[in-house]
């Protein structure tokens, strides 16, 4: 984005209007600036054109009802001569455009819409300062310019397709060059060629001219597709042209080469009224605009699309636009349809081009990342338009295949700036193990995998479980195990899975090979036995036994993860249970218990479990809310690595869960809190698919603790993310099996199917299978022609279908309609 | 110059804006990008894209310095325009679609000030709701909010409302929900020093809580948190230099945020609720996975 081209303040204010030295290089000092600031005066009538004297300190302002000019003074512009005198305003005075001579200050110039031009002599003592009228021009003149350097040489061009240059001192014109081609919209002398001058044409041409040589112009070129309302040399730049038309394009042509080239190309939002070039910064010029936008823009032109700076004052369109000092970048006058005339001081300016965003970023559904960046101001350098050397594949993403995409460079406009757009897709090869690396695929292979009905509870459970695993979700995994167990009730044994995938999960880890040496664990712990066992506690719940070492078991594995430094005391008793649940004949010595009764104590065992992190917090809940896990997590997650943190806070979330088990009876209202905490626990972590599918698989044994909207929520969450993954099939079957009222309802909304009748191709109505106009079933099979009952297919083509059988048996020997219509009939 | 790139609801779309005036569509599936459409419309820098719901078919908004925004839809064969809106004085910065339960619903934010909301009425006409000076100077984001509200969820009757949030150049983020046709500023953040690049309401998947990532020209992101009656802010993370945008995973659980120094960063929420950065993806960093989750 172009760079703001440092406004300089200078320290002292204007001391006094630059003499006549002001287009020596002492006085192309930037010129003071601080003393201006924005401001604005109120016109009798709508201005077409301004114009400012050579020091700056006169401004004049022409319409059709207008033409007066005004001092500049600091604070505010100051009328100082109102030329439309008289008793009767002449139509000689509408005028259309104004020019002030840039060697003589009281010479003026201004064309009519009559066709009539007027010089002005602000000398003169009396009040109509008219001197000459030219009235040689049969239609309106557009555009009057004086030369540079010759006092008496005036230009003018007109409506009627002609130019006129009239010397001043004469009472006609010298000599008119006929453009031939339409209505002149603008005439330029050139500021560097005395004999030169470029006119322009409404029929999108631009004409180069010799002075002294009327007959034909020197060149002539189609700049614009359209008119060209105006056109302006630069400054310094010999040859440079800049023209604006009314296919809202600014181009800059060099002129000096042997055919006219176009430089730039800039594209307004709206049709271009004038062009002027910014004195004193090479790639800036201002525009204004014919209708729709009322803003004065300037741009760089070698920034096409943003304008660099715009000024936004103005409430109608602006007809007229003056730089006020031919070296002063910062100061610009303007008139405007909305009668009034601004200053406008360039730090006032907005900054479109700083507005614009220069990236684009954005998350995919499935964890893709979109990110474009712009390349900086790439001008013509080819060595720019590679991809930058530091931008190396990424880790975690790579990018996909054909790399960068540059959207503005198809473009070819030389010098915009550029955009390099990547797409990152997951690293999924290398990294499959970890789950955070392929969320989203992870969710798919879930959702195609997990079953949600049709086996005993148990089963399912397991199965579910064992997916998780496999895609290493590790805390779903144990949340599906936990789950059997609290509701399978005493029937169901711990299943074989869970043991290894507890050693995994321990050993994996790397929590001090847990499930490895567990003999000797289980020695230590002997020893360090409690005098509080109970043995009676054994025998009497002997068919519980079975479900509650397994459950602690599960959550010493889970423990052991969170705690590496398994020193402390009660965490070895803990492992010390993991060992146990390793023996398949659970051969339990009574040690273990020991344990069991601690968490029997419920309030107790909690605490204890707290104090088990290194610097628990040990403000847990007791009732086991989700609260008091995370609380409780917290603790733990303090001393471990946050990697870790998550496992940790899951494996309290199971104590929670497992912890009523120790209960001496199971009726499910004492866990079910414990299992809604859970279910929200997912769905607050944004993993509405457990959620769910706990849900869905508990049915009616967790359904009635959570709130239905609740519910009905989630289910829709979970359907909207199975939707986006285009997994209808598992989408269907949810809301197929939901318990939700709201959510089943959704699979009975209608399906809608316009049919066409097979033989008149008219719409079937509502009445079924009869055909209104050929009072035929429309359901005839092709081949058989018999009516269809069950399935019936047919071909959206052609209409016509049959038995699915039998159009199966046609279509695979013969790829042509079986009625003979001659439909190459497509069956997928 | 790229200014917006959007996935499509299926991520296989990938639409891009840009200062030459055109948006691009480009298939991003089966691992190559092909370029598929190429609208033309706009008559100046394009600045923001966005999909509908896919529950419209492929129906994209883009807004542009033209101060239109133009509505397009994929027909049999191609692109076309289907509505055209030009109710902004200004550049329009930004649109977002409602959530589908409202129909087709947009809002845009201009640099006028204003927040234009359109709502295709079921005879297929857009009407058009305007809130005038809802930022001074200018809105620079909007982001629709979900359509159930919190106190809902956990409340006794389903309440949809229309809610989103915008950030402006008065440094403000601002919350709007629609009272009786009507729309009202509910809330009004201030924590940004400085214009308000990118608002970003995070999805709602089953959370009980509502939450909103901002960034801003002053480097800061911030994500704000309300459970129902107020927002607290948390200081996601101060950057060196300007940040453009925010963007929420589709759980609404990892947080991308691209800065001025061309970075892209992704930040996901650990337990204790502290925000950590779990990926940088431009870094040329070879040692190997650096997650920290």
């Amino acid at each position: 984005m172009g760079a703001p081209s440092g406004m300089q303040r200078c320290k002292g204010r204007r001391s006094s209007k630059p003499d006549g030295t002001s287009r020596d290089m002492a006085a192309r000092v930037v010129q003071t600036f601080s003393g201006w600031r924005t401001m604005s005066c109120e016109l009798d009538g709508a201005a077409s054109a301004v114009a400012v004297s050579r020091d700056g300190s006169q401004v004049v302002v022409a319409g059709r009802n207008i033409l007066k000019v005004f001092a500049i003074e600091e604070e505010a512009f100051v009328e100082k001569v109102n030329l439309r005198v008289g008793r009767r305003t002449s139509v000689n005075y509408s005028c259309s455009d104004v020019a002030w001579h840039q060697l003589d200050d009281n010479l003026l110039a201004t064309a009519a819409t009559n066709g009539a031009v007027v010089t002005w002599n602000l000398s003169r003592s009396s009040r109509n300062k008219q001197e000459l009228l030219f009235a040689e021009h049969k239609r309106t003149v557009n555009k009057v310019c004086f030369h540079q350097a010759e006092l008496h040489t005036l230009l003018s061009g007109s409506q009627d397709g002609s130019m006129k240059c009239f010397d001043l001192r004469r009472k006609d014109s010298v000599c008119t060059f006929n453009g031939q081609s339409e209505s002149v919209r603008d005439v330029q002398f050139s500021p560097r060629d005395y004999f030169a001058f470029a006119a322009s044409f409404e029929n999108g041409n631009v004409q180069l001219w010799d002075l002294r040589r009327s007959d034909r112009c020197e060149r002539m070129f189609t700049a614009h597709n359209g008119p060209v309302f105006s056109c302006d040399w630069h400054p310094e730049d010999r040859g440079w042209l800049a023209t604006g038309g009314r296919d809202k394009m600014v181009k800059v042509w060099d002129m000096a080469s042997a055919r006219p080239r176009e430089l730039f190309c800039v594209q307004t939002i709206a049709s271009v009224a004038r062009v002027k070039w910014r004195p004193e910064r090479r790639y800036h010029l201002a525009t204004c605009s014919m209708m729709v936008d009322h803003t004065i823009n300037v741009w760089d032109v070698r920034r096409p699309f943003i304008p660099f700076a715009a000024f936004e004052e103005h409430r109608d369109v602006t007809t007229g636009i003056a730089w006020r000092l031919p070296h002063d970048p910062h100061l610009l006058l303007s008139g405007a349809k909305d009668c009034t005339l601004f200053q406008h001081i360039f730090k006032d300016a907005k900054r479109p081009a700083d507005r614009a965003n220069p990236e684009a970023l954005c998350f995919g559904p499935r964890g893709d990342v979109a990110f474009a960046a712009k390349e900086g101001l790439s001008a013509n350098d080819p060595a720019r338009r590679a991809l930058p050397g530091d931008r190396r594949n990424p880790f975690f993403f790579i990018r996909k295949a054909p790399e960068p995409y540059d959207a503005s460079l198809t473009q070819q406009h030389s010098g915009s700036v550029c955009s390099v757009l990547n797409v990152f897709q997951r690293c999924d090869a290398k990294e499959k193990l970890n789950p955070l690396e392929n969320e989203s695929e992870s969710f798919v292979e879930l959702a195609q995998r997990y079953c949600l009905a049709g086996r005993p509870f148990a089963e399912l459970c397991d199965h579910n479980a064992r997916i998780a695993m496999e895609l290493c979700r590790h805390q779903v995994a144990q949340t599906w195990l936990i789950l059997k167990l609290l509701y399978a009730g005493g029937d169901a044994s711990p299943s074989p899975a869970l043991l290894p995938n507890g050693g995994i999960f321990c050993g994996k880890d790397g929590s001090s090979g847990l499930g490895g040496d567990g003999m000797s664990e289980r020695g230590k712990s002997e020893g360090h036995g409690d005098g509080g066992l109970e043995e009676p506690n054994e025998e009497t719940e002997g068919s519980d036994v079975e479900n509650l070492t397994a459950s602690v078991g599960l959550y010493a594995a889970a423990a052991g993860l969170y705690s590496g430094n398994g020193e402390e005391e009660r965490l070895e008793l803990l492992d010390q249970d993991t060992t146990t649940s390793d023996f398949p004949e659970f051969s339990l010595p009574p040690e273990a218990f020991a344990l069991r009764h601690e968490i029997v104590d419920g309030p107790a065992g909690l605490e204890h479990l707290q104090t088990n992190g290194p610097d628990g917090p040990g403000s847990g809940d007791e009732d086991g809310t989700d609260e008091g896990m995370r609380s409780a997590c917290q603790g733990k997650v303090g001393g471990s690595t946050a990697g870790l943190g998550i496992t940790a806070a899951e494996s309290v979330s199971l104590i929670s869960v497992s912890q009523p088990l120790f209960g001496q009876t199971l009726p499910p209202e004492v866990f079910a809190p414990a299992v809604i905490a859970m279910l929200e626990f997912y769905a607050e972590r944004g993993d509405v698919q457990s959620t769910v599918s706990t849900l869905i698989v508990l049915g009616e044994k967790a359904s009635g603790g959570v709130d239905t909207l609740v519910q009905e929520h989630w289910y829709l969450s979970y359907l909207e993310l199975l939707q986006r993954f285009r997994l209808w099939d598992v989408a269907t079957q949810v809301i197929r099996l939901s318990t939700c009222a709201a959510i089943s309802a959704l699979n009975h909304d209608s399906t809608s199917l316009n049919l066409n009748c097979s033989s008149c191709r008219r719409a079937l109505g509502a009445k079924g299978w009869l055909c209104d106009r050929c009072r035929r079933c429309a359901s005839v099979c092709a081949v058989c022609h018999h009516a269809v009952k069950g399935l019936f297919v047919w071909c959206q083509g052609c209409s016509h279908g049959g038995h699915l059988k039998h159009m199966h048996d046609w279509l695979s020997a013969s790829p042509h309609c079986p009625t003979g219509c001659g439909h190459l009939c497509e069956y997928t | 110059m790229i200014h917006d790139a959007q996935m499509d609801y299926y991520g296989n779309r990938l639409a891009t804006c840009s200062s030459d005036r055109t948006v691009k569509i480009f298939n991003i599936r089966d691992g190559a990008q092909t370029l598929v459409a190429h609208l033309h419309g706009h008559d100046g820098p394009v600045w923001q894209v966005a999909w509908a719901h896919a529950m419209y078919g492929s129906v994209l908004a883009s807004c542009a310095y033209d101060r239109k925004v133009i509505i397009w839809q994929e027909g049999k064969h191609e692109w076309e325009k289907i509505h055209e809106y030009k109710g902004h004085d200004s550049s329009v910065n930004s649109v977002s679609w409602g959530p589908s339960e409202f129909g087709l619903l947009l809002v845009c934010g201009s640099s006028d000030g204003g927040i234009s909301v359109l709502q295709r009425a079921a005879d297929g006409r857009w009407e058009a709701q305007k809130i005038n000076n809802a930022h001074t100077i200018g809105c620079n984001a909007v982001s629709w909010g979900p359509a159930v509200s919190i106190g809902s969820l956990f409340g006794q009757s389903p309440q949809y409302i229309k809610q989103f949030v915008s950030g402006g150049c008065d440094n403000l983020v601002k919350v709007w929900r629609e009272e009786d046709g009507q729309w009202k500023e509910e809330v009004k953040l201030e924590s940004h020093s400085d214009w308000v690049r990118d608002v970003a309401w995070a999805p709602f998947i089953g959370l009980p809580i509502c939450t909103i990532a901002s960034c801003s020209q002053d480097g800061r992101v911030f994500i704000w948190r309300s459970t129902g009656s107020s927002w607290t802010p948390k200081l996601l993370h101060k950057f060196n230099d300007v940040v453009w945008h925010v963007s929420w995973s589709i759980t609404g659980n990892i947080l991308a945020v691209s800065g001025g120094d061309n970075r892209v960063t992704l930040w996901k929420e650990s337990v204790d609720g502290q925000w950590a950065c779990v990926s940088d993806v431009n870094k040329g960093d070879d040692s190997g996975l650096r997650s920290s989750i």
